[in-house]
């Protein structure tokens, strides 16, 4: 048993947490700046899925089919080395732009799939009805997408929208891979400094930091659409 | 670097990035043999509130869903070597943990976090078969067994299916963390063919390209076997 301690000491997680969650910082704000960003290419892929134009539908589909086949980790480094050199043709020099900027266009890219695809799904579960029944009583269109059609498809939506959110911080934790010193970058460098040894314990104060913020993100949008389902009325399934 | 890509590179890293495709399909097949029984089970333990295993199987999903990935290959990879070496210390076996076949960290890995995936799939799948079917089943003299087997399993199966397409193509998609173990798989070695060169932009082209071919196929196996699980269901739009 002593020899396990010499190994394993619990202390180390209690010890890092203070030094760690600083830098869910960094996380929450590449995390924040891919939602807003994401959220709005989403809008404008979904409203292409849901559109007359075939062009439009084609491409939107291709788009999100493509990026749910890749892993972040390689969309992460073909952002990185790829978009610099993209811009050298243009004359322009990017290579020494801030990581957190290659962070966020990969994350951008990524959940703007997610997103169309729960703007879409949000949107197809209202009936046609509910806004020709709008517009029949004297709303304008854009009165009955506002009052009528967004506050029921939110409700639907934001199940998915919270469960992209886990995902995206999640996927986000692969960022340190590029050298962006978010918490798990610096967990990786806590390691280093201990010459690589009580690595364990600090993987496991990253773990709990993760799971907890999980739980909470899930316990929050629970709430949430008790909050905006006030108004809906369904039959009692439980 | 302005130089556009370097093409015969490019050609030569496809087949090298192509070279890693069994590695990354034998990690995914380990990983679902071991996962499809065990997170089925585990389901029935969720749906029969099977006392002390119910509330196992809800932390360990709740874990699972709630850590990344790649903090979980950190954990098993930083604690399975210490926890064997004290063993074979203890039993006096003379193996050395550093020498084992990273594939083996592979398999623990991607099996532990298919199986709460596929939990919380079974879960909902069965919870979607009507408790009738099962009465019926055994109304008609059908044992516990027989009935899953015959009457609830066949239904469950054909509302999991694309989610456990999801999980596959999620697990084919997990293993290109597979680096971090130093596993040879479709990222790791064209990484390492682009390190000599520093052509990163042409050999994550190419790791792009076999993931999306890989993850279409699979995509496509899988709706054949959903429409020919789907022949007897019938009243269907």
């Amino acid at each position: 048993m002593r020899n396990m301690e010499k190994y394993f000491d619990i202390s180390y997680i209690w010890n890092s947490l203070p030094v760690l969650l600083p830098f869910l910082k960094v996380t929450f704000m590449v995390a924040g700046l891919s939602i807003v960003f994401g959220t709005f290419f989403g809008l404008i892929l979904a409203v292409m899925k849901l559109g007359k134009s075939k062009i439009a539908q084609k491409t939107a589909n291709f788009y999100t089919t493509i990026l749910r086949c890749t892993p972040s980790i390689v969309l992460l480094f073909l952002v990185y080395y790829g978009v610099p050199a993209l811009a050298d043709n243009f004359g322009l020099y990017l290579h020494d732009l801030n990581t957190a900027v290659f962070v966020v266009i990969t994350f951008t890219l990524q959940f703007a799939a997610i997103m169309s695809e729960v703007i879409r799904s949000a949107y197809e579960s209202i009936e046609k009805g509910q806004f020709e029944a709008a517009v029949s009583v004297g709303l304008s269109p854009f009165q009955a997408y506002r009052r009528i059609i967004f506050p029921q498809a939110l409700v639907v939506g934001l199940p998915n929208f919270g469960n992209g959110l886990i995902a995206l911080l999640q996927e986000g934790s692969l960022a340190y891979t590029i050298g962006l010193i978010d918490i798990v970058g610096k967990a990786n460098l806590i390691i280093a400094a201990n010459y690589n040894t009580h690595a364990l314990e600090i993987f496991i104060a990253l773990a709990i930091v993760y799971w907890v913020l999980s739980i909470l993100i899930e316990k929050f949008f629970g709430k949430l659409e008790k909050v905006f389902s006030k108004g809906k009325q369904t039959i009692n399934t439980n | 670097m302005s130089e556009g890509l370097n093409y015969t590179f490019l050609i030569d890293t496809f087949f090298v990035a192509l070279s890693g495709v069994p590695i990354t399909l034998f990690v995914t097949i380990v990983a679902l043999l071991v996962a499809l029984p065990l997170g089925f089970l585990l389901a029935l333990t969720r749906i029969n509130q099977v006392p002390v295993l119910n509330w196992f199987s809800r932390i360990y999903v709740s874990f699972v869903r709630g850590t990344p990935i790649i903090i979980q290959i950190f954990i098993v990879y930083a604690s399975v070597p210490l926890i064997l070496s004290l063993f074979f210390n203890r039993y006096n076996i003379n193996i050395n943990v550093y020498d084992i076949n990273p594939i083996w960290y592979a398999f623990i890995v991607f099996s532990f976090s298919t199986t709460a995936i596929l939990i919380e799939v079974f879960r909902s799948a069965l919870s979607t078969v009507n408790k009738g079917q099962l009465e019926a089943a055994q109304s008609v003299g059908l044992s516990n067994f027989q009935a899953y087997r015959r009457i609830i399993i066949p239904q469950a199966l054909v509302v999991a299916m694309p989610n456990i397409c999801t999980a596959t193509v999620n697990l084919i998609k997990a293993t290109s963390l597979g680096y971090a173990m130093s596993l040879q798989e479709i990222t790791l070695k064209a990484k390492v063919a682009a390190n000599a060169g520093y052509n990163y932009v042409e050999a994550y082209i190419d790791i792009f390209l076999v993931y999306i071919i890989l993850c279409s196929l699979v995509e496509y196996g899988f709706k054949l076997y959903e429409k020919r699980l789907r022949r007897y269901k019938y009243a269907s739009a």
